[in-house]
């Protein structure tokens, strides 16, 4: 790769190139995540105990998770939150992808693009704050589901999960949809045109000749969704209930609010084997490797 | 198993432009019949139709007397051969050739039992289990027909589908979607702008332009009796001088053309030509000779032109030459033993005759045609030829 560089930019420029890439690396990604690991391994000390005979290295961060059952339960039941919001993401997000990329004409994909964009160029706080007001008890989802006669009382949308499921399929959509995108428009017209020749309905060309065509989107999607909604701090905050609290809630508190640096890395950690152990899985299921989700 | 295909006043257009004007075509259960036109002609269009990918503006298809028309795609019993195949890239080729079956609920062993037929059938015999980017071109393509025919359609459609191939596996690809048309006594309706394979394989041809049939008829009818001019310049090579009638014969008319004076032909088309009438001589290049001084003087009419270039093709040479008095092109064909060699060099001028008998005479209607410099279609205006105004 050096080399390429070399040819195409000559050696100083190709130099400059490798060189910022290595301090970006090295400075922004692995020294920051080396000091974290330090943070999580040592014990929360005083100022003058720093250095001192009980600063050493031990798993007892990691093991407070696993003695504490409510901090144990919300992490599990953020991985299973996590992965209903991908599911529905998907659900949701595997139509549009296909109007965009097979049916719709350009301008009319075009005019989709850009609906679905535009919320985005709204902080997510205040998008999330939107759902907030249309989910509330007295707000205009109910007071619309009222007015049609599909429910005799307003429902308490944002009393448990549903708000923070319909929170993040919102808020996530689009890392899905833009995978997908890609992945189906580069499916030959031909191969639908084929399968419904010899045959087969919608369902059966879908499940056979379009999402098999489509899975290194379908697992890049799905891994970016489960990413973002595991890591997401907002949307829970604002739209769910003590009673769904999320992981992230709890190290946030440690950090922020108990002041404990060191057990929320170690909690940031475990989060981070969740997801890497989640992305893997995906994987190994779709059987697609790193380099088809870089495309 | 009727696999009559039935075009009733068939009309398809998208907004204001017209694909297809309306067509009215029985094509016989077991007939391998080819439409032929160049690019944009609308035969594509009348191919969906006929699957079902695209549904008329009016008419009626029928399949083996049944309407089709409101049919959907995967119900009709028809199957199609792509242009770029579209096999199933993810899938083997047993994958492939089952998918029809597998989608009519035909159990596993029936399914291999009827692609190892198929794949006997297309010369594949042991490949099933190959993925589809192990196989050639070629095989790519047997597999293409065996998976369509394994669904027992009535008619198989093929969209140009020995385009993408070289030109010697094309033609033998031909010969072999003959033998398997014969074999299978299947309807086979053939795309092609390539009149080499349409002439070669079809028992009958439909030539298309703008939207319209301007002949239907087997092979050697169409190329030694064209009925329209266009049909004169796109199957085969064919010279055209226009000019208008000053004689009718009892089979031979007489055309005034301009700068070349009288020339006979025999009368082509279905509607006869009168004195004053505008028309257009055609002769074909093979039947050019080449006349020497003592046969230029008893000929009843010559041509004389200025060779431009010689193209040898092995058993035949191809000139390429410019009529003195009008500048217009003339190609020739000579046969190995036609005429003197050194005669034919560029810039050598000679006299060529014709046989009046041999060429047609087709009145210049408004009928798209092909240009002939260029092999372009141009609308069929009757027109001054450029050469012929400024000679």
């Amino acid at each position: 790769m050096l080399r390429q560089l070399k040819a195409r930019f000559g050696g100083p420029v190709a130099m400059a190139i490798v060189g910022l890439l290595c301090i970006w690396l090295i400075a922004m990604v692995v020294l920051p995540q080396l000091q974290m690991i330090d943070y999580s391994l040592r014990p929360n000390l005083l100022p003058d105990e720093v250095g001192g005979p009980r600063d050493h290295w031990s798993l007892t961060n990691y093991a407070t998770l696993f003695d504490n059952r409510i901090h144990l339960a919300i992490f599990f039941k953020t991985l299973w939150s996590s992965v209903l919001v991908t599911v529905l993401t998907l659900l949701v997000s595997y139509p549009i992808a296909y109007y965009l990329a097979k049916i719709a004409t350009p301008g009319q994909a075009a005019l989709c693009l850009l609906l679905l964009i535009i919320p985005f160029w709204i902080n997510e706080i205040l998008r999330t704050f939107s759902w907030f007001i249309i989910l509330a008890f007295r707000g205009p989802l109910n007071e619309l589901l009222l007015t049609l006669g599909l429910i005799e009382r307003p429902v308490r949308f944002l009393n448990g999960d549903a708000g923070v499921l319909v929170g993040m399929v919102y808020a996530y959509i689009l890392f899905m949809v833009f995978p997908l995108y890609n992945a189906i428009e580069s499916l030959d017209g031909n191969q639908v045109r084929a399968a419904h020749d010899l045959g087969a309905g919608t369902v059966r060309t879908h499940w056979r000749i379009v999402i098999p065509h489509a899975k290194p989107g379908i697992a890049t999607g799905c891994i970016m969704t489960f990413m973002l909604a595991a890591g997401s701090y907002a949307v829970p905050a604002l739209l769910g209930s003590p009673g769904s609290r999320w992981f992230t809630q709890i190290i946030y508190n440690w950090f922020f609010e108990g002041g404990d640096w060191n057990q929320g890395a170690a909690y940031a950690f475990l989060l981070l084997v969740l997801c890497i152990g989640f992305m893997s899985l995906v994987m190994r299921l779709f059987k697609v490797g790193l380099a088809d989700i870089a495309k | 198993m009727d696999g009559s295909v039935t075009l009733e006043r068939i009309v398809m257009r998208f907004g204001d432009f017209t694909a297809i004007e309306p067509t009215r075509l029985t094509i016989e259960s077991g007939e391998f019949f080819s439409f032929l036109g160049p690019s944009g002609c609308g035969k594509t269009t009348l191919l969906n139709i006929v699957s079902g990918f695209l549904s008329p503006s009016e008419g009626q298809v029928y399949i083996g007397g049944e309407p089709m028309v409101g049919v959907p795609v995967n119900q009709r019993p028809t199957a199609m051969i792509f242009q770029n195949l579209a096999l199933f890239p993810l899938m083997s080729v047993y994958q492939n050739i089952e998918f029809g079956l597998e989608v009519r609920g035909v159990g596993r062993t029936a399914r291999r039992q009827r692609s190892d037929e198929l794949l006997e059938l297309v010369a594949l015999t042991g490949s099933g289990d190959k993925p589809i980017a192990a196989l050639s071109g070629g095989q790519k393509q047997r597999v293409a027909i065996a998976r369509a025919l394994a669904v027992e359609p009535r008619v198989l459609l093929l969209d140009e589908p020995l385009s993408a191939l070289d030109l010697k596996l094309r033609q033998h690809m031909r010969n072999e979607l003959k033998a398997i048309q014969r074999k299978t006594g299947i309807t086979f309706i053939y795309i092609t702008h390539d009149q080499g394979e349409a002439l070669a394989m079809s028992d009958r041809v439909a030539v298309m332009s703008a939207g319209r049939i301007q002949q239907v008829a087997d092979p050697e009818t169409l190329y030694h009796r064209p009925e329209t001019g266009f049909v004169a310049a796109f199957v085969g090579e064919n010279n055209r001088l226009a000019g208008s009638v000053v004689e009718v014969g009892e089979t031979l008319i007489t055309l005034e053309v301009a700068g070349l004076g009288r020339l006979a032909g025999r009368a082509g088309g279905q509607a006869g030509l009168a004195v004053g009438q505008r028309a257009a001589l055609y002769v074909r290049p093979e039947q050019l000779v080449l006349l020497d001084e003592m046969a230029a003087a008893d000929a009843p009419a010559t041509l004389e032109a200025e060779v431009e270039s010689v193209n040898f093709e092995g058993a035949w040479r191809m000139l390429e030459a410019r009529l003195s008095a009008t500048g217009e092109r003339l190609r020739i064909l000579l046969g190995q033993g036609d005429g003197s060699r050194q005669s034919l060099a560029p810039g050598a001028r000679g006299r060529f005759g014709y046989d009046p008998q041999q060429a047609i005479v087709l009145a210049d209607d408004d009928s798209p045609r092909l240009d002939a410099e260029t092999g372009e279609v141009v609308s069929g205006q009757p027109r001054e030829s450029a050469h012929a105004a400024s000679a």
